[in-house]
């Protein structure tokens, strides 16, 4: 109880902290970002959070002196309705533009809102074509799903497998990314088996042991979420089907998962941005990760390097708005437009719909409790183990 | 073929074996008091994590944990017990509610405590596997839970049929006024049936955090999942919930081998509905009706 | 004193409410969203009352009006204003396929019906070809310019919700008083009775269950063309259901208006006040609020308030 009620203090004064409007000075820009703090995605949505504060962070420590930032967050309480409700609350709160979002379902109708009302909508937290697909000026993302299915496809593909069982949840994303996955492969000419779930299983061996006796794959595509992946994994460790490599998606090679189930992670491959523990080769990357454990006391995860990305990249994009004049005249989905950097997540530049074409993700192996860059070749640090299992 | 089916239903009756542990409390619950513990899912994840913070903050073994467990989980039994019996009118709605409401607030303060994050066990020693005759496989975890499981419903079972307290549980739920009449305390015998099924429900959370991993909004899927076994197998018997509960696990998984894994819970429903129309007592239920 | 307060309440409700918030779409919108909430509260009471049985699965009703009215105006056309009306149709006969639970008592009903939800959310996931499955549908058509009146802004959302909810008020009031409430409350209270001197009790809760369905399906529906957008999870999510009997047990259940005021209060509060408060787990307090409504006043919120208004000269309530 005690604890609780910590926490309750350390949250009103962080909403009375985050939620004090901006003085009306001009060098002080305020930031609104609609997230799901709570509901079926909290974690997720904690994750991109803490990105975006860091990013805030960095940008204040950078133009110390000259600018502020500061971001409100409304909790969008993986709710579509309360998306919208947060993105026209942080709007009349007098937000230059707005970053977050997590879920296509949710992202949808909250960048909807944000059109009507003319305000830039950023994110990295739904990669559905459909998002891009509708063409609003104000949309931008710097992740989509082509970006994964390129990472995992390339990777399956230097492995030069021939068989592989794709097993996926039926939600939105994950389905997308599959049948993605199961298109370019079959033109590949490798079999790919299909194997859909629901979000309440949690015993996967009777399906592990159909990919083990019937399908009999060289590789395992797993798309889903943390508690998907351990279940799979599990299962696979039991029945130890006969495949040459594990790979997975989002979530996965993350320093979370290596430290939380070490035994079940080796040699299992996810996308991954950054290898783990992160490496003194790149500054940007060292700073972010610096900050990340001084504010949050853990390394940074994907979420987080995504949030920060896009931050980054509209606060820059605010600034040169607002130096040109055009920032309170609906100039910065232009400015935004002509943006062209090397991030933390590669390229990034905006099509016509707002969409990143440059993504394309990287694979990460776990290697004894690190994640090491394995895929592409031009970005690994280190080698990839194969063939080789979990077990 | 043969082995998938074998695999399925090995599978099918060790998950059943969970179900059972957590539905039994369930069912032992509303037949003292006829009402229903729409957080006793709630009760079972509360026992998970109070392994997991043992697990990570102290380096305990998830079994070590039981008995903090099972103090936390009494103590927060006898707490929704204590609210209840202050219930006078309008029992049978007003119990659901407030049950529910508790269930919300047990959500929540786990999730405030210990965030959104997914956890399970990282004693790997749990997730080794066991193989019966090259064909049938199972986690550690599962198997010894489940003759765990067994050995506990056993107990209890026993306790009811032999015990004096375990009688007058009986009849208390088999006729209220007339247990009084025989000098039953009922306020007592209510409250032991609420400790015993949070016992139950201890172990349930325990086996759980051991073999599969556990996130805040799991309790509420727990509880509708014990209910729909426990109008399956009709309320009757611990060896009638342990039935009904193998069956869901077993129509589960063939549903995954032979249809597709994403149609599972669906086979459930079914099966639960269709009971429910041909046979509302329940497959085992006797009689007392839950149709008019 | 009460004669007045209807007409009054209606007044500040179409016309005071827009002018005061017309302008401010937040507000408005955690308004029309109350109401929505509102207005399956009202349908799910109508059932618990007149029919005397609780349900743990409007969320199906709600889902099955939604995707009807969504599907029919995508795919075939169908006015948005049309299809509020074929949602709640096409909820009303899939509540038929749920009558066989009518025979089975109290949570039993209630649990029989949210494996019905459960059901019909799978359904909509695996039916790609109709639903969109788990992507769901995005650009669902908004809701007409009617008369100079843009119904598809936040205050013509206001306006066709509040009337769905004030519709369905009055018909669940006036069959209250009617006969037919009379008939059902006796049955309510000794079906046995009721059976023996001739009401057709089965075809009675029959019929409440289609009407609850229906009412909860045109809100569905109405929730569809306002937000725009809809997937499996969403339609058929258990909120629908867990919302509106926190709000009916919070207004008062037992009351008409009851429901809808706790709808406003519960969602108004959590919103504005609570969240504010405690950005994540405000729901803690939405659990709080439960539990202390059911132990120090079990009617709701509405007997209170009703009690005040009237001097305590209120007479029992069917």
């Amino acid at each position: 109880m005690v604890r609780m009620t910590g926490l309750m203090t350390a949250a009103v004064a962080l909403t009375l902290a985050l939620g004090a409007p901006g003085v009306a000075d001009a060098k002080d820009y305020l930031l609104g970002s609609q997230l799901p703090l709570s509901g079926n995605l909290a974690r997720v949505g904690q994750g991109m959070s803490e990105g975006i504060a860091v990013a805030v962070d960095l940008a204040n420590k950078q133009y110390a002196g000259k600018h502020t930032f500061k971001v409100t967050t409304i909790d969008d309480e993986t709710s579509p309705a309360k998306g919208v409700a947060a993105v026209e609350k942080l709007i009349a709160q007098g937000v230059v533009a707005l970053t977050g979002g997590y879920g296509s379902n949710i992202i949808g109708p909250a960048s909807e809102a944000a059109q009507k009302a003319g305000m830039v909508y950023m994110t990295s937290g739904g990669v559905t074509p459909d998002l891009t697909g509708r063409g609003y000026k104000t949309f931008f993302r710097i992740n989509n799903t082509e970006g994964y299915a390129k990472a995992m496809i390339g990777l399956l593909g230097d492995m030069q497998v021939k068989k592989v069982s794709v097993v996926y949840l039926n939600k939105e994303a994950t389905s997308n990314l599959a049948k993605q996955v199961q298109a370019d492969l079959t033109a590949k000419g490798v079999t790919v088996g299909m194997h859909e779930f629901d979000g309440a299983t949690s015993d996967f061996k009777p399906l592990l042991n159909k990919v083990k006796l019937q399908d009999r794959p060289d590789a395992i595509a797993m798309v889903g979420y943390e508690n998907d992946y351990v279940g799979v994994l599990r299962a696979a460790k039991v029945l130890k089907p006969d495949v040459k490599a594990v790979v997975g998606v989002w979530s996965l090679a993350t320093a979370q998962m290596a430290k939380e189930f070490p035994d079940l992670m080796e040699n299992v491959y996810g996308t991954s941005m950054l290898p783990y523990p992160v490496e003194f080769t790149q500054p940007e990357a060292i700073e972010f990760s610096k900050t990340y454990a001084r504010l949050f006391n853990k390394e940074p995860d994907y979420l987080g390097q995504f949030g920060y990305v896009q931050t980054k990249l509209l606060i820059e994009a605010v600034l040169r708005a607002d130096e040109a004049g055009t920032l309170d005249k609906g100039g910065l989905a232009d400015e935004l437009r002509k943006t062209d950097a090397q991030t933390l997540i590669g390229r990034v530049t905006f099509d016509e719909k707002g969409d990143n074409p440059n993504f394309s993700h990287r694979m990460g192996q776990h290697q004894q409790g690190k994640v090491v860059l394995v895929w592409p070749p031009e970005a690994a640090n280190g080698k990839m183990n194969f063939p080789a299992r979990p077990w | 073929m043969l082995s998938l089916t074998l695999q399925a239903l090995f599978s099918g009756v060790l998950a059943g074996g969970y179900y059972a542990m957590v539905a039994v409390g369930l069912a032992l619950v509303f037949g003292t008091m006829r009402i229903i513990n729409l957080a006793h899912g709630e009760l079972v994840l509360l026992a998970a994590y109070v392994a997991y913070a043992a697990e990570s903050q102290y380096g305990l073994n998830p079994v070590m944990a039981i008995p903090f467990a099972l103090v936390i989980v009494g103590a927060s039994a006898a707490l929704v017990y204590a609210l209840l019996s202050r219930i006078d009118q309008d029992r049978e709605i007003n119990s659901l509610i407030l049950t529910f409401g508790l269930g919300i607030i047990l959500t929540n303060a786990v999730l405030m405590i210990w965030a959104a994050d997914i956890h399970s066990t990282t004693a790997p020693w749990f997730q080794e596997s066991v193989v019966v005759a090259d064909t049938l496989f199972a986690m550690r975890s599962e198997v010894v839970f489940f003759v765990g499981g067994l050995v506990l419903m056993a107990g209890v079972h026993g306790w009811l049929n032999h015990s004096w307290q375990g009688r007058a549980v009986r009849a208390l739920s088999s006729n209220r006024n007339a247990a009084k009449l025989m000098g039953v305390n009922p306020r007592r015998t209510e409250i032991l049936s609420f400790l015993v099924a949070a016992l139950l429900a201890t172990f349930a959370g325990i086996a759980i955090y051991t073999g599969k991993t556990i996130f805040p909004s799991l309790g509420h899927v727990m509880t509708v999942k014990a209910f729909i076994i426990t109008v399956l197998a009709g309320m009757g018997s611990i060896p009638g919930v342990l039935i009904g509960a193998v069956m869901i696990g077993c129509i589960e998984s063939l549903t995954v081998t032979y249809v597709s894994a994403s149609l599972q819970e669906l086979a459930g429903m079914i099966l639960f509905l269709v009971v429910l129309f041909v046979m509302p007592s329940g497959l085992f239920g006797g009689r007392k009706a839950i149709a008019r | 004193m009460k004669r007045f307060l209807v007409p009054a309440a209606l007044a500040v409700a179409y016309v005071a409410v827009p002018l005061a918030f017309g302008g401010n779409p937040y507000v408005m919108g955690l308004i029309v969203a109350a109401l929505t909430i509102g207005g399956i509260a009202v349908a799910w009471a109508l059932l618990g009352n007149l029919g005397g049985m609780v349900s743990f699965g409007h969320a199906a009703f709600f889902g099955v009006g939604s995707y009807t009215s969504a599907v029919l105006s995508m795919k075939l056309g169908v006015p948005p204003l049309a299809g509020l009306l074929l949602g709640g149709l096409g909820a009303a006969i899939a509540s038929i396929a749920t009558m066989p639970a009518l025979r089975l008592k109290g949570p039993y009903f209630a649990l029989a019906i949210l494996a019905y939800a459960h059901i019909f959310q799978i359904l909509a996931t695996e039916m790609t070809g109709v639903t969109g499955g788990a992507g769901g549908l995005l650009s669902i058509p908004r809701f007409p310019t009617l008369l100079g009146v843009d119904l598809g802004s936040k205050t013509g959302g206001y306006v066709i919700i509040l009337t769905i909810v004030v519709l369905s008020a009055a018909a669940y009031a006036a069959i209250r008083r009617s006969a037919w409430g009379l008939a059902l409350k006796a049955m309510h209270d000794t079906e046995i009775a009721t059976r023996v001197i001739g009401v057709p009790s089965t075809h009675l809760k029959a019929a409440m269950l289609a009407l609850s369905a229906f009412i909860t399906g045109v809100v569905g529906a109405f929730n569809a063309h306002f937000i725009n957008f809809l997937e499996p999870d969403y339609a058929f999510s258990g909120a629908w259901t867990v919302l509106p009997i926190a709000a009916a047990i919070f207004g008062g259940y037992r009351t008409v208006w009851g429901p809808v005021i706790g709808a406003l209060t519960i969602y108004l509060l959590d919103q504005l006040v609570f969240k504010e408060l405690m950005p994540h787990g405000h729901q803690f307090v939405l659990g709080m609020l439960l539990v202390g409504m059911i132990l120090l006043s079990p009617g709701g919120l509405a007997p209170i308030l009703g009690r005040r208004l009237e001097g305590g000269q209120r007479h029992a309530h069917a």
